[in-house]
């Protein structure tokens, strides 16, 4: 297993944890947006979607552990990379100015990825760890978006998903050795598409549950 | 003394192949007992050095520059030739010998000019081995271009920076011998004196730019590729760095300097702008196969260049030379610029440039055609002018390039010191008296890469060199003199900056000493060196200290030599009484105005040694035979 | 050319021995040429700093023509400054203002330890170039040139990496200090030619672990790299170096 730790402990191997765990969870992230579309069906479709899902326990187990090993290593590896770039610069610049390649995607990547793990503990602890025995799941939802405070955290840590996204999307496919001037252009395009759908989709539903209904 | 030239016997074609069985060899156990010493890294010391570290010895690898990779061998734009005849056009190692001999006005060495024909076909094997892009055909066969008016597709190139890539090649060469310990770097250094013990080169005092520590390195022989002098003239397509210290302080410890005058300048140079003007830039003189050179026929003349009518123009070559037109060689095409500016019909603000219209050429190919062609050069000439070439004439003049003359080396392309070679631009060369396009990186790469790597093992193994280390009192004695001038030149504390004092050296030389020279005009400018000189000494600002990084210090060593070795060209010009290639004396010209030659006289080398301080150097003569080409007189009518 | 002249006023990164942390100084540049390069800019200062008894400010340079990837300075938070695929050499002084302001600082990443104010060490390059930055063909072994056929397309590729010049800007652009642009060109380069395939595996795997060993930062996409790249090198070529670096680590 040398050379399998040794590979990963290169700064192109962390690039690779990088882009394969983001790439983990912008499945993840897919498929959850599409579950929770069914709010705005109406609470009976929302849970009895939420029954279905817990209905595959196994399934469900494992993609938790899944899930969590991702974070764990998308987390630590973003902050090693993170601090080996802050002292690779050890003093920084005047005058700081693009000269037209980062975007806040690019340039905020360690920042929305903190944003996002707090936000994860958060939601975990409002929607995951709550006790369901004498109240349905959208009761819960509405619950904590009766809150107006809930709904700024929420639609502000959703932005942070998109614009993390804007950037992690196309970058996973470069930092896999993926660039070609034949496709990297629709993967780019894809990339603020995929921003846009994420932010608006789970963004709308702490203001349809919130304000709307 | 005469200099032995050290030529084989036998037939043109077979003496190297003769020689090389002659030499001795090393036995590969020994080698690594040898330290070489190779200042410079250009291509001929990268290749030289990288070369000698695969064969086995210690090679210890100084460069002025912070990497090897940044020698100045990395600019040249065209291409580097090679008698491969891969074009079928019917190139021939002797037909590249024979324009090259003819090409430098019949005064080089025929043996070692045919020697760098033959090589020249390695050259490019080694270079495609290596890595080195050059252009393809879609067939994925190499691709060939004609160059400088040659006849034939012979020139080989990497879009227009083949002396990068060539370099690259080379400088990743030399890091895989560093990287396995044969060679190693040291950067930032410059040679500022040559130790002699018993007569050989045993190795030299250098100057570590970051900590001005004055080091003593050792060795058992001491290669010198330090590239040409064309700063003397301030103003030069050199980069800012190169200098002619090195070899300047080796002819100062006895080894002899050939050809002095001998300075190629090239035509197509984007003009002098101001009086600020650091360095000159070359455009590749591939423009010349499409734009048209021009002046106004008015002396003085200010209209704009669109504003001219046909009629009021002159096509100087096409009307002078109608054969060649404006693809005579550069010599006469630099010769005739000047000539036309010196009649008042300059353009430009400061009057010293010629059109070079590509107006016609759009007009007939279409702007795609030419943009296709020269697109890079268009791009690179409006950066530094500010104007649009598709739309305005270009303007260039002459600027000062290559230096073909050098220190004096035999065909084992080692000085008249024992131990002491030069290779590359650094030694005499084998381009007479003017050099063909795309033929500096060739003759770089075939000293460093084919030549020096036997005729070293033959220099070591045929003498009995004893051990000497750099506790020697030589290398002591000559830190404290290098300490001493050092000292002097922070010391002067005048009112003159160096590069002040440079630019009014480049002046005289320019225009004494230039593309015509004329008698009158050389012995003034003797007098004018020797003053400048005197003034330099006494009036000279160099700020700083000498024990930290000090880039005035630098420039003051160098110019201090440039000095001397102005005078020196001066006198070498004086001696050669007649007009060949690059050298235009006034008084011997034909009947048409052209270069007259003299060879019942003047078909030799002038070798001179070094007198001492303040004295005549001491002339000594190589005669030079030709055995197998004709002496023609060169026409481009 | 149309000779105009204009006055600035130059904050410069100075840092010595007697300075060690380093700090800017404030300079006039007055009646600067617009035809004049950057550098030469500067010299026009260095001579009144000579002639007034100061100690010039160092900078490298050498062929000022924007080819030997000597020069270099962060011009106003912009690597060469802001012109694009321009190196500080070549670019001209007609493209400021007079009245300007301009913040000149050396490259600053910790593999690029400062010399004397404007002046780097860039050893760290020629290190990893030496880590397996070559192809390994002794002098004399080399077979026929034309009987190594290289397709067009593929050596106009290996020619795109190849033209980069070693200067540094990349590294001096990237938010993070990243050498990724200067070794995926090499890799990228050796590795697109059937020449350099043999070594290809070893080249990256010593390369990139030698640039990580000399304390660059990581790459993060940023593509600053590849838009202050005075030769435009492409981040395919990083790409291209993470495809087989890939290939290498797992095979």
């Amino acid at each position: 297993m040398n050379w399998f730790v040794d590979t990963f402990r290169t700064s192109l191997g962390k690039k690779f944890l990088m882009a394969v765990t983001g790439l983990g969870f912008i499945g993840f992230i897919i498929v959850h947006m599409m579950g929770n579309m069914t709010l705005f069906v109406g609470h009976e479709a929302f849970n009895a979607y939420v029954e279905k899902l817990h209905g595959y326990e196994a399934l469900i187990l494992v993609a938790e552990i899944g899930l969590l090993s991702l974070a764990v290593i998308h987390v630590t590896t973003g902050l090693l990379l993170f601090l080996g770039n802050r002292s690779a610069r050890n003093v920084s610049y005047t005058v700081k100015k693009s000269g037209g390649g980062r975007n806040i995607g690019s340039a905020t990547m360690p920042y929305t990825g903190f944003v996002i793990l707090l936000f994860v503990i958060l939601h975990l602890s409002n929607f995951s760890f709550v006790d369901t025995t004498d109240r349905t799941m959208y009761d819960v939802i509405t619950a904590t978006f009766s809150s107006w405070i809930y709904i700024i955290v929420y639609v502000v840590s959703v932005a942070a998903v998109a614009i993390h996204v804007r950037h992690g999307f196309w970058s996973l496919f470069q930092s896999l050795g993926l660039n070609h001037e034949k496709y990297m252009p629709a993967l780019r395009m894809i990339s603020i598409a995929l921003a846009v759908i994420v932010g608006v989709g789970f963004g709308l539903i702490p203001i349809y549950i919130g304000i709307i209904t | 003394m005469l200099p032995d030239s050290k030529v084989p016997a036998g037939p043109l074609a077979e003496k190297w192949d003769r020689h090389r069985f002659a030499l001795k060899l090393v036995n590969p156990a020994n080698r690594k007992k040898y330290d070489i010493i190779v200042v410079g890294t250009g291509l001929a010391g990268a290749s030289a050095a990288a070369s000698l570290g695969e064969l086995g010895y210690n090679v210890k690898n100084l460069c002025v520059q912070d990497s090897p990779r940044r020698a100045h061998s990395i600019a040249a734009q065209g291409g580097i030739n090679a008698a491969k005849n891969y074009s079928n056009d019917g190139d021939s190692t002797w037909r590249l010998f024979y324009d090259t001999i003819k090409g430098g006005d019949f005064r080089a060495r025929e043996a070692n000019v045919y020697r760098l024909a033959q090589l020249s076909e390695n050259i490019i094997d080694q270079c495609v081995a290596q890595g080195v892009p050059f252009a393809r055909d879609y067939g994925g066969l190499l691709d060939n271009r004609s160059f400088g008016g040659a006849q034939v597709a012979r020139t080989f190139y990497a879009r227009g920076q083949t002396g990068q890539q060539l370099l690259i090649g080379a400088y990743s060469a030399l890091m895989r011998q560093v990287s396995t310990g044969r060679v190693k770097m040291y950067p930032r250094r410059e040679m500022l004196d040559l130790i002699l013990v018993n007569g050989k080169a045993r190795g030299i005092v250098a100057r570590n730019l970051i900590t001005g520590e004055i080091e003593s390195y050792s060795g058992h022989a001491v290669v010198l590729a330090t590239g040409g002098y064309g700063n003397a003239y301030f103003l030069s397509t050199n980069a800012m760095s190169s200098n002619v210290t090195a070899a300047f302080r080796a002819y100062r410890k006895g080894a002899l300097f050939a050809n002095p005058c001998f300075t190629q300048i090239h035509p197509t140079c984007i003009p002098v702008h101001g009086i600020h003007q650091s360095k000159l830039t070359l455009m590749s003189e591939s423009l010349r196969n499409d734009g048209r050179v021009w002046v106004p026929k008015t002396p003085g003349d200010k209209r704009r260049p669109g504003d001219i009518p046909e009629a009021e123009r002159d096509y100087y070559l096409e009307r002078k030379y109608p054969s060649f037109g404006n693809l005579v060689p550069r010599d006469v095409a630099s010769r005739n610029a000047k000539e036309q500016c010196d009649q008042g019909k300059g353009v430009g603000e400061t009057g010293l440039a010629v059109y070079l219209d590509f107006a016609e050429a759009i007009k007939r190919d279409g702007k795609d055609v030419i943009e296709a062609k020269y697109g890079n050069l268009f791009e690179m000439y409006e950066k530094i002018t500010g104007e649009n070439p598709y739309e305005t004439p270009m303007m260039i003049y002459p600027a000062v390039h290559y230096t073909m003359g050098g220190l004096w080396v035999d065909y084992n392309l080692m000085t008249n010191i024992d131990g002491l070679f030069a290779i590359g631009e650094a030694n005499f060369s084998d381009h007479g008296a003017n050099r063909l396009g795309a033929s500096a990186l060739m003759q770089g790469l075939a000293d460093g890469y084919f030549v020096l790597p036997y005729t070293m093992g033959g220099y070591l193994a045929s003498n009995t060199i004893e051990n000497v280390d750099t506790s020697h009192k030589a290398f002591e004695a000559s830190k404290n003199a290098v300490t001493e001038q050092v000292n002097k030149l922070l010391s002067i504390g005048g009112k003159q900056t160096v590069s002040h004092l440079h630019r009014r050296l480049g002046k005289i030389l320019w225009d004494y000493c230039g593309i015509a020279r004329d008698e009158d005009e050389l012995k003034k400018a003797l007098t004018l060196i020797r003053d400048l000189k005197e003034e330099f000494y006494n009036d000279v600002n160099v700020p700083g200290s000498g024990d930290d990084f000090n880039q005035n210090l630098e420039n003051a060593g160098r110019v201090a030599d440039f000095m001397e070795l102005g005078e020196l060209m001066v006198t070498d010009a004086l001696h050669r009484k007649e007009s060949c290639g690059c050298h235009l004396n006034t008084a011997f010209l034909t009947e048409d105005n052209e270069p007259l030659r003299d060879d019942e006289n003047f078909a030799m080398v002038a070798a001179w040694e070094y007198a001492g301080e303040g004295k005549e150097p001491t002339l000594h003569k190589e005669p030079l035979t030709f055995e197998n080409v004709e002496l023609t007189q060169r026409s481009y009518k | 050319m149309t000779t105009k002249t204009i006055n600035l006023t130059l904050k410069v990164w100075r840092q010595n021995r007697s300075r060690p942390k380093g700090g800017f100084e404030n300079y006039t540049a007055k009646d600067i040429s617009t035809d004049m390069s950057f550098l030469e800019m500067l010299d026009v200062v260095n001579e009144d700093l000579v002639l007034s008894g100061k100690e010039p400010i160092a900078f490298d340079h050498d062929c000022r023509e924007g080819i030997c990837g000597m020069c270099g300075a962060v011009v106003d938070g912009e690597a060469h400054g802001p012109l694009k695929e321009t190196t500080l050499c070549q670019l001209h002084m007609r493209h400021f203002k007079s009245g300007d302001t301009i913040v000149i600082e050396p490259w600053r990443a910790r593999a690029f330890p400062i010399v004397k104010d404007l002046v780097v060490d860039r050893s760290a390059f020629d290190e990893i170039i030496a880590s397996g930055g070559y192809i390994s063909s002794k002098t004399g072994g080399a077979q026929d040139a034309n009987n190594i056929l290289v397709g067009k397309e593929i050596a106009d590729k290996a020619f795109n990496a190849a033209a980069c010049i070693g200067c540094g800007a990349c590294v001096a652009a990237c938010p993070n200090a990243s050498a990724m642009l200067f070794v995926g060109a090499k890799v990228s380069h050796l590795g697109l030619l059937p020449q350099g395939r043999p070594e290809a595996k070893t080249r990256v795997h010593n390369m990139v672990r030698t640039m990580d060993r000399l304390g660059f930062g990581n790459c993060s996409n940023e593509t600053e790299c590849e838009v202050q790249c005075p030769k435009s090198i492409s981040i395919r070529e990083i790409a291209r170096m993470n495809r087989e670096f890939v290939k290498a680590s797992f095979s």
